[in-house]
């Protein structure tokens, strides 16, 4: 009888009602790990002699989880999906994982990621590109890959992830999970490896709401080692879930959504689009308000730039530590800087490479007034707009990206030129701070797509619970990842 | 005809001390105007120079901070080091700084 | 050919505090390295800055007293480099914002005042630190993240002499505020020096060569001394082309600057504002809170000393001086002493025995309760004040307090007036002839007589009993 994929309440009831032990969900679900692992590779490493726990009145106490590898954790290799600290062992945990062990979780595995979190296709980690569950020709984008892929498979009932630009709500949606991004400094970042400090936000990846709820409860609170981290303690997550949502207004933007605004739409593109208008008729039949607007389009079109230039450049100046001086694996070289020069050179992979080259270049003192500054006005111009609608409307929904997971194919990580909002608009949660959620609300071409909310700064009971209704009326609640093609 | 040169590239990599093989640098040459043409749809909205830059997600003001007096335990040497390649003593070891 | 000297500073000054800036770890010397660490000063993955108020505090207080504008938030920017004493990859300063602007401190310069502009100061980071051996190179991490308050002046000194006055000032609010020990050998003070000379007529200022990292006073007035030099003799010979905008370091041993780098080779920091730390509001009543509460500064103890204790301009400003002997003095008075006495003591002797040994006052044997405790003896005419010269050599000498050499040496001052007496006939009957001198009118016999009543019994008797009693002998 299969357990581990059960949800957490349930787990809980079946600990508390001595019907399974938490030995024997942690040796369910490492077996599990290790049946994906072939054909995900969504562990960078996988725990087996994780301990069990004690089964108290904490929710998650007894309960298997798995870990991005870009959380620090005591004793145990935390890498970043990176060669610079393929070895890194961690002398003191994230504040996170300290309070999900207070609370009794059990973490199992580290998972992959996009290096350093700065990617979107689960293809950069330095243990190989993660596998799509539904489809292993297909990514499972970014960057929290392995945590989504083995959530999807149901593994274990949550993972944490990290989200800069959308690397726990993107990939949530092409594995048909759900993936939630709370309010920016609700959950402490100590420990987290850094990618964009004023964007980076700790979150997970569940296969449920509720569940959601339950482990930011959990990991949520101000932290004495984090000074952008606020008193949530008056928010409880999990007690206000109700559903109750009639009369909330949402928005949604006409720049984004409407099929009019794209030259060629594929086949995919206008089944993504025509479920993410059933979704709408599910909010209105809900009792819910939703609305067309008109955010301007050349501000639409600057938010993909400015997420490259503010990302790329706070990452150049985060990662700068790591030159293999004190730790990581020493470069060679007769001096220091060749020396520091020869671990940076042979640790990065190409594609971050190129993320810190771009940094570099709009960070020169000749270019910062036109890309940097710049970048961080529309951060302010697009901040305020949504502060705006925010007086007006509960909260702003949109489909995740422009269709299902995409093939995983050589030709996935080279610039484009692309500049397509539908794939980008994710972002913006990040931008100014809001609590974020995305959760499967179909599938085109069998695959799982997703569909995502967004509200105002701190009010991420009110974010939660449109998405806690909406899910409610579709049937992807729980769902598990089948192979379908 | 690129407006960068490889050298252009090598030198802002240089700057991060990163190193590009000749694959990367021809890889971030052949990508690099499209990437500045796209970053330049920032400087399309008018005015954009007007408006104050935004450094955080949403304006926090602290009004305390850590006392003095609140301080760390010493941490023992051998865990400090522990993912140090070359030491002397409790201290890390490089090759001579000049300059 | 005599030039028009312009001068700018750039004054790095280490803040006394319990912990770091931006770190929990400890702020004070430790001869071990790598014990005053919290992962942070490593830049250990995933670690966060947390700002320390005491440090914030102390900034807005010096902020204040040089007359600064302080703005209403406290920001913080990163200064990006790579350099193996700078374990982050950038240095948490104050660029954009700082928490003094446009200020001025007046100073005294050979007795005429001169306001030096204060451009701004601003609280920031010191890197860890390097030792050098032959082929490697060793980096303890104790001083990465301890406090410095960087001071930057404006082009407007214009001397060798204005440059360290002016810095003996501002070292000595620091000391007399407690931001500060801002001790050279203790390697808690750095300064760079901007040097430019031009023609005494010109409005264009002349090319600025900046030396960087001094590390003391005497330093710093060679720097400048030898800057000028260097700079002047290159524009009298036609060849001030050669004077290029650099950056060159002091060399101790030869004392000249050397070149470092070009303007050219000049880094580009990138300086972005720090995103870990969201702005603090600096208050009114924050900024009152401090000014209220800053300490006694040196003019004002001055002004008290000369007042109070109704000593002189000049013995005041020698116990000012130093705020360690300013404290020591007021110690000395804590205990009942004399304030005159105590002055005398510390600067006709104390203050000499100090410079000939190369100590500080807080290193010498002599405590301010054992300076009490002698001026008592005198007062209270235990001994005599000659004896109480002695007793202040032998203090020095052998370590043991007035008390104990008192005692030791037998000094204490004959009282008993029979004993006197007895001396005084004994004299009397040993120099018929300097008496007969004296009772024919030679009367500076009297102090040759009480001199040798002093001899016999060896300094111990009271002068004027013994001086008394042999003029009764004598009438």
């Amino acid at each position: 009888m299969e357990n581990i994929n059960k949800n957490i309440s349930e787990l809980h009831d079946l600990l508390v009602n001595k019907k399974v032990t938490s030995e024997e969900l942690i040796k369910e679900s490492i077996a599990k790990c290790h049946e994906i692992q072939e054909k995900t590779n969504s562990f960078v490493m996988i725990l087996d002699d994780a301990k069990p726990t004690d089964v108290t009145d904490s929710l998650l106490s007894g309960i298997p989880y798995g870990m991005k590898d870009n959380f620090s954790t005591k004793g145990i290799v935390t890498t970043g999906s990176s060669n610079s600290l393929k070895d890194y062992v961690p002398f003191f945990d994230a504040t996170v994982i300290k309070k999900l062990k207070e609370a009794g979780a059990v973490g199992v595995t580290k998972t992959v990621l996009d290096e350093f979190g700065m990617g979107c296709t689960g293809t950069t980690g330095h243990t190989g590109i993660v596998h799509n569950p539904w489809s292993y020709k297909r990514s499972a984008s970014g960057s929290s890959s392995g945590s989504a892929a083995s959530v999807a498979c149901g593994v274990y009932p949550f993972a944490l992830g990290s989200d800069t630009g959308d690397s726990i709500r993107k990939p949530a949606a092409y594995t048909g999970i759900v993936g939630y991004k709370p309010t920016y400094g609700m959950v402490s970042r100590y420990g987290l490896f850094p990618y964009a400090s004023s964007l980076d936000t700790v979150g997970c990846l569940t296969r449920s709401v509720e569940d959601a709820a339950i482990v930011v409860d959990a990991i949520k609170g101000i932290d004495e080692n984090d000074m952008t981290s606020w008193d949530s303690s008056d928010i409880k997550l999990k007690e206000n879930l109700d559903g109750e949502v009639k009369g909330k207004k949402l928005f949604y933007i006409k720049e984004i959504c409407d099929i009019s605004n794209y030259a060629n739409p594929s086949d995919e593109l206008k089944e993504h689009l025509d479920n993410f208008k059933k979704t709408v008729e599910l909010c209105k039949s809900l009792g819910m308000g939703v609305e067309e607007v008109n955010v301007d389009k050349t501000l639409l079109n600057a938010l993909p730039p400015t997420y490259v230039v503010v990302s790329y450049a706070e990452a150049t100046s985060n990662m700068s530590n790591l030159t293999g001086i004190s730790f990581g694996p020493r470069g060679e070289g007769d001096n220091v800087m060749d020396m520091i020069k020869d671990h940076r050179t042979k640790g990065f992979s190409p594609l971050i490479k190129r993320r810190f080259v771009i940094g570099s270049y709009v960070l020169q003192s000749e270019n910062q007034e036109k890309y940097f500054l710049n970048a961080k006005r529309v951060r302010r111009l697009i901040v305020n707009k949504m502060n705006e609608l925010f007086n007006k409307y509960d909260a702003l929904i949109l489909p995740v990206g422009s269709g299902p997971a995409k093939y995983l194919d050589e030709n996935m990580n080279i610039y484009n030129g692309e500049n397509n909002v539908l794939e980008e608009h994710l972002q913006i949660g990040n931008y100014g701070g809001y609590p974020s959620i995305t959760i499967p609300n179909g599938f085109v071409s069998k695959l799982p797509v997703g569909v995502n909310i967004t509200g105002k700064v701190k009010d991420d009971i009110n974010v939660l619970n449109i998405a806690y209704a909406l899910e409610s009326k579709m049937d992807y609640k729980n769902q598990l990842a089948r192979e379908v093609e | 005809m690129s407006n960068f040169t490889k050298e252009m590239i090598n030198n802002y990599a240089d700057k991060l001390l990163i190193g590009l093989t000749s694959e990367e640098e021809e890889m971030i040459q052949s990508e690099f105007d499209q990437i500045e043409k796209n970053m330049n749809l920032i400087n399309e909205i008018p005015d954009i120079s007007k408006v104050e830059p935004l450094s955080f997600p949403f304006e926090v003001t602290l009004t305390d901070l850590r006392s003095d007096e609140d301080a760390s335990e010493e941490i023992p040497i051998d865990i400090l080091l522990q993912n140090c390649d070359s030491y002397e003593g409790r201290e890390v070891e490089v090759p001579k700084v000049v300059g | 050919m005599e030039y028009k000297v312009v001068i700018g500073l750039e004054f790095h000054c280490e803040m006394k505090s319990h912990t770091k800036v931006f770190s929990r770890g400890l702020n004070g010397y430790n001869k071990t390295p790598n014990s005053n660490i919290d992962p942070i000063d490593m830049a250990f993955p995933g670690t966060l800055p947390v700002l320390n108020k005491e440090c914030v505090k102390k900034s807005i207080m010096m902020a204040s007293i040089l007359n600064c504008k302080i703005p209403e938030y406290m920001t913080f920017d990163r200064k990006n480099y790579f350099y193996p004493d700078l374990p982050k990859g950038y240095q948490l300063t104050q660029f954009f914002n700082p928490v003094g602007t446009n200020g001025y401190i007046d100073i005294d310069v050979n007795g005429t005042n001169k306001r030096v502009f204060v451009h701004d100061i601003h609280l920031e980071e010191d890197a860890a630190s390097l030792d050098h051996y032959y082929n490697t190179s060793t980096i303890d991490y104790n001083r990465a993240g301890v406090p410095l308050l960087e001071l930057v002046t404006e082009p407007c000194i214009n001397s060798a002499d204005e440059a360290i006055a002016f810095l003996e000032q501002v070292r000595n609010i620091y000391q007399y505020t407690d931001i500060s020990e801002c001790d050279s050998k203790k390697g808690q003070i750095r300064c760079d020096v901007n040097v430019s000379i031009m023609n005494e007529n010109d409005t264009e200022l002349g090319t600025k060569v900046e030396v960087k990292n001094v590390n003391s006073f005497a330093n710093i007035r060679e720097t400048i001394n030898y800057e000028i030099k260097r700079q002047s003799e290159l524009k009298s010979s036609g060849r001030y082309n050669e004077v290029i905008q650099e950056t060159r370091r002091y060399d101790d041993e030869s004392g000249t600057t050397i070149h470092m780098r070009s303007k050219v080779d000049a880094i580009d920091y990138k300086y972005f504002t720090e995103p870990n730390i969201p702005r603090f509001k600096i208050s009114e009543e924050l900024v009152n809170e401090i000014k209220n509460n800053i300490p006694m500064l040196a003019n004002d103890r001055k002004a008290k000393y000369i007042s109070e204790y109704s000593l002189s301009e000049y013995d005041a400003s020698v116990l000012v001086k130093d705020k360690k002997v300013s404290d020591y003095f007021e110690e000395c008075i804590s205990y009942g002493c004399n304030p005159k006495s105590a002055c005398n003591w510390i600067t006709t002797r104390l203050l000499g025995e100090l410079n000939k040994n190369e100590i500080s006052i807080d290193e010498v044997y002599i405590k301010p309760n054992m300076i009490n405790e002698l001026v008592q003896l005198v007062e209270n005419k235990k001994i005599s004040s000659d004896q109480a010269k002695k007793v202040f050599t032998y203090m020095l000498e052998e370590n043991i307090t007035p008390l104990e050499i008192v005692k030791k040496y037998e000094m204490e001052v004959i009282e008993d007036s029979g004993l006197i007496e007895s001396l005084v006939n004994e004299v009397i009957s040993e120099n018929e002839k300097a008496i007969s001198d004296y009772k024919n009118g030679r009367t500076n016999m009297l102090d040759y007589l009480v001199g040798q009543v002093m001899n016999k019994s060896k300094g111990k008797a009271n002068p004027s009993e013994a001086k008394n009693k042999m003029l009764e002998k004598l009438s």
